[in-house]
């Protein structure tokens, strides 16, 4: 009882009210999270300490714009045609072909992810695109939604961006460096396994009766193709690779811009393409489509400062490390995904950072590539499930509990590959 | 998800706007108190016989910018090594601080010269970090209700004088990568640069000083984290491990246990290292345990900082997770501004034993067991 007396309690409570503020009032995540912060530093005798929660929201300052400047990025491309001119030219070229169009697919949904380390640009930007193709190879509606969302949360995990990395590494003063291996390592087999269970079975059927021809189809892909595909249309894609590639490969005499002006320059070399289009509104879209990750980012910063300056995070900390080793994992399996309900990021900072304490002396980096991976899987979780909710939006499935039920079995397989490769990272 | 009926009208926004106006304008009040600060905070008493100059008179560079410092002076009568005790590295680490300003505020040289930088990066003290929750100032408790206030800043350059920073830092001379952060880091950042940015400039200020001075024993002030390894501990470069060892028997009969780690060769940016390989002087960086830096820390308040009572770490060290002796559930400020203190007084006395002629005899530091028994504030100028 004293170990749990007062910090347990105001766990107890900080997590109530944000679940009631979410669940009971249908307060956005973000309002949620602000509400829960200032009613535990309220009952904690710090009263509404406006100076904390505003310091607090500002430790994500710098992931918020590379999110808002990476969906600019996307956005570019999504207003000059390249995506859906990418999209239709891998469709035609691999619809004979299921597997490697499975994997094609796959790749495409999971590249946004990849570039600005956030699910739900990945399933509004890509997964928008391939929905209305793979609806059109027949692969049954909850199917195309779990897809997406798997794809876009195995993209969020992918190299070179994995902010609950970043995030994870930051708790304990690791440098985001060397991830990239260990985090494809952590991704591609789940993201080939989830293709073949979800989309392959399907496609396969497709390709082989011939109705992969069928005219709606075409006319689907004729309509995406209106931009055709050259490499002048890729420019934007090839900038990024040459800033962010240049400044990691050659970091001594490549200028480092930082990410969120790489991604501001590779959008502005949109204007290049040859293409006529808005770049106000496809900033503005970006905008807007960044809000609600952004949002959350600014709650969840309020809500951990209150954490530490209350005692909550030094008592979740240790408690975890204190756990025995088979509950250790049964918690990380169980609790990084549950508490994603709030964000992924949120569940990456609140219980990465211990259980990777608790984990030290194994491979840092490996162990916190897999708590990423894990830290992931919250984007599935009701309220905010930020992938799988914006999947089955983008499919048009209404009840999205059909959608998480498709993804129950790659879920637990990415749990379960995730701590392998914790239990793995003794040996290295 | 971003149709019309789920945008805001332009009353919400204005209103929302506005409520923003306020916060931003309630606590900028608060984040710019720690830019300009009442007189009383960080005010410090310089003993008779130190001399006040600025890291600027060695680097131009720094001239009129947020970097620039104060440095003190003492010459004693008699020639002699010239010691630099260099506090505040990191803002954060209250002890190191202390200790300097305990020295500055103390000492008398009789044979040798002194230097006390206090607050080597001023520009960590304007700032807390985010997600810390760590007050802006604590209180050095003295005789009856008075006390002294110092502020408690961040490890870092406040991102107002030094933003953004690269996702990676390639620390300048060894080609060293480090997180992007480090940049903003004044012990990753020596030996420095002239034309880097305002930290490695300001690193560049302290290897100017160490040089022109010609300083024998180059004193890194530093707190660490109860789980981290090196703690409680005295890092040394090659050339001061003779000394150092020296200095670890002459505590340990006192009592005091300390552990000696030698300077990786590989480790970059860190005063142990660079003022080693690029000066004369002997390079040694002290740390003692700060419980309300550590990760697994509770309650994070000013209680903390001064006590360094916290039951996380009580739970913690039960558990074997930590470095330090900690049965008793605290690790007062006290108990570590008196280790720093020890150490640097058996460093200076025995300095003479590693080169000839270059003695130091100083007088007016109190001993390690009064500072424990008396507390800081005792020791501090009203």
């Amino acid at each position: 009882m004293e170990w749990f007396w007062p910090e347990g309690m105001y766990t107890i409570v900080m997590v109530g009210v944000f679940a009631i503020a979410s669940f009971v009032f249908k307060q956005p995540i973000a309002v949620a999270l602000t509400i829960a912060a200032v009613t535990g530093a309220l009952i904690s005798g710090n009263g509404v300490p406006i100076d904390h929660l505003v310091e607090g929201s500002f430790g994500y300052l710098d992931t918020i714009l590379i999110i808002i400047c990476a969906m600019i990025f996307m956005k570019t491309l999504q207003h000059v045609g390249a995506m859906e001119a990418v999209a239709a030219w891998v469709t035609r070229k691999y619809r004979h072909r299921p597997f490697l169009l499975t994997m094609s697919i796959t790749v495409f949904v999971m590249f946004p992810g990849m570039i600005t380390g956030s699910s739900t640009a990945a399933v509004i930007t890509a997964g928008a695109i391939v929905a209305p193709i793979l609806l059109k190879l027949s692969v049954p509606p909850v199917k195309t939604a779990a897809a997406i969302a798997m794809a876009a949360i195995y993209g969020m995990a992918a190299p070179p961006v994995n902010i609950p990395a970043m995030i994870i590494g930051g708790g304990i003063d690791m440098p985001y460096v060397g991830f990239g291996i260990p985090l494809l390592v952590c991704t591609v087999p789940l993201a080939i396994f989830t293709g073949m269970l979800l989309m392959y079975p399907d496609l396969k059927r497709i390709a082989k009766s011939g109705k992969s021809e069928n005219g709606g189809l075409e006319n689907e892909l004729k309509k995406m193709a209106h931009v055709p595909l050259t490499p002048r249309l890729l420019l934007p894609i090839f900038v990024l690779l040459a800033l962010l590639g240049g400044e990691r490969a050659f970091p001594s005499v490549s200028p480092s811009f930082g990410m969120p002006l790489a991604f501001l320059i590779a959008a502005g070399s949109g204007l290049l393409t040859g293409k006529k289009w808005n770049p106000y509104l496809a900033s503005k879209e970006a905008v807007r489509a960044s809000l609600p990750v952004s949002g959350i980012l600014v709650g969840v910063g309020m809500f951990i400062q209150i954490m530490t300056l209350t005692g909550v995070r030094g008592f979740f900390v240790v408690s975890a490390i204190s756990l025995p080793a088979w509950a250790l994992y049964l918690g990380i399996a169980t609790s990084m995904p549950v508490f994603g309900a709030v964000s992924a990021y949120g569940s990456a900072t609140v219980l990465g950072v211990p259980f990777l304490l608790a984990l030290l002396g194994r491979s840092e980096i490996i162990v916190g590539s897999a708590l990423s991976l894990i830290a992931g899987l919250g984007d599935l979780m009701p309220p905010t499930a930020l992938a799988g909710l914006f999947a089955a939006q983008v499919v048009g499935v209404e009840n999205y509990f059909k959608v998480l039920k498709a993804c129950i079995i790659p879920a637990l397989v990415t749990a379960l590959w995730g701590i392998t490769i914790i239990l793995g990272a003794q040996f290295f | 998800m971003f149709e019309k009926k789920n945008l805001g009208s332009g009353f919400s926004a204005t209103t929302i706007l506005i409520i923003t106006a306020v916060l931003i304008f309630v606590s900028a009040q608060s984040y710019l108190e720690m830019r300009t600060p009442d007189p009383d905070v960080d005010r410090v008493v310089p003993a008779n016989g130190f001399a006040r100059k600025k890291l600027s008179d060695y680097f131009d560079g720094l001239k009129e910018t947020p970097a620039d410092t104060d440095v003190f002076i003492q010459q004693g009568e008699e020639p002699g090594g010239t010691v630099l005790i260099l506090g505040g590295t990191h803002a954060n680490e209250p002890a190191s601080t202390l200790a300097a300003v305990l020295f500055l505020e103390n000492t008398r040289i009789n044979q040798g010269r002194m230097i006390v930088v206090p607050f080597a990066n001023i520009m960590g003290r304007t700032h807390t970090y985010p997600q810390d929750g760590h007050p802006q100032i604590y209180h050095i408790k003295k005789e009856g209700s008075k006390s002294r206030i110092f502020r408690f800043g961040a490890r870092v350059t406040n991102p107002v004088h030094q933003w953004p920073n690269p996702d990676i830092y390639i620390h300048p001379g060894s080609g060293q990568t480090m997180a992007g952060v480090e940049r903003s880091n004044l012990n990753r950042a020596h030996p420095g640069r002239p034309d880097g940015c305002i930290t490695e400039k300001l690193a560049y200020g302290f290897l100017k000083l160490i040089q022109k001075e010609k300083v024998d024993l180059a004193i890194d002030l530093h707190e660490a984290s109860p789980e981290y390894p090196v703690v409680n501990a005295m890092v040394a470069h090659e050339r001061a491990m003779e000394l150092a060892a020296i200095v670890t028997m002459e505590l340990e009969t006192q009592n005091i246990s300390i552990r000696l780690e030698p300077s990786p060769k590989q480790l970059h940016g860190l005063t142990h290292r660079e003022w080693g390989d690029h000066t004369d002087a002997l390079a040694v960086l002290l740390e003692t345990a700060n419980p309300a830096m550590g990760r697994l820390r509770g309650r994070t308040d000013e209680e903390l900082i001064l006590t360094g009572t916290d039951k996380a770490y009580r739970k913690a060290f039960d558990l074997g997770q930590l470095y330090i002796p900690y049965e008793d559930g605290t690790e007062p400020i006290a108990e570590r501004v008196a280790r720093h203190v020890a150490v640097v007084k058996e460093l200076a006395f025995n300095l003479e034993m590693v080169r000839e002629g270059k003695g130091i005899d100083l007088e007016g530091v109190p001993d390690y067991d009064k500072i424990v028994d008396l507390g800081v504030g005792a020791f501090l100028a009203d």
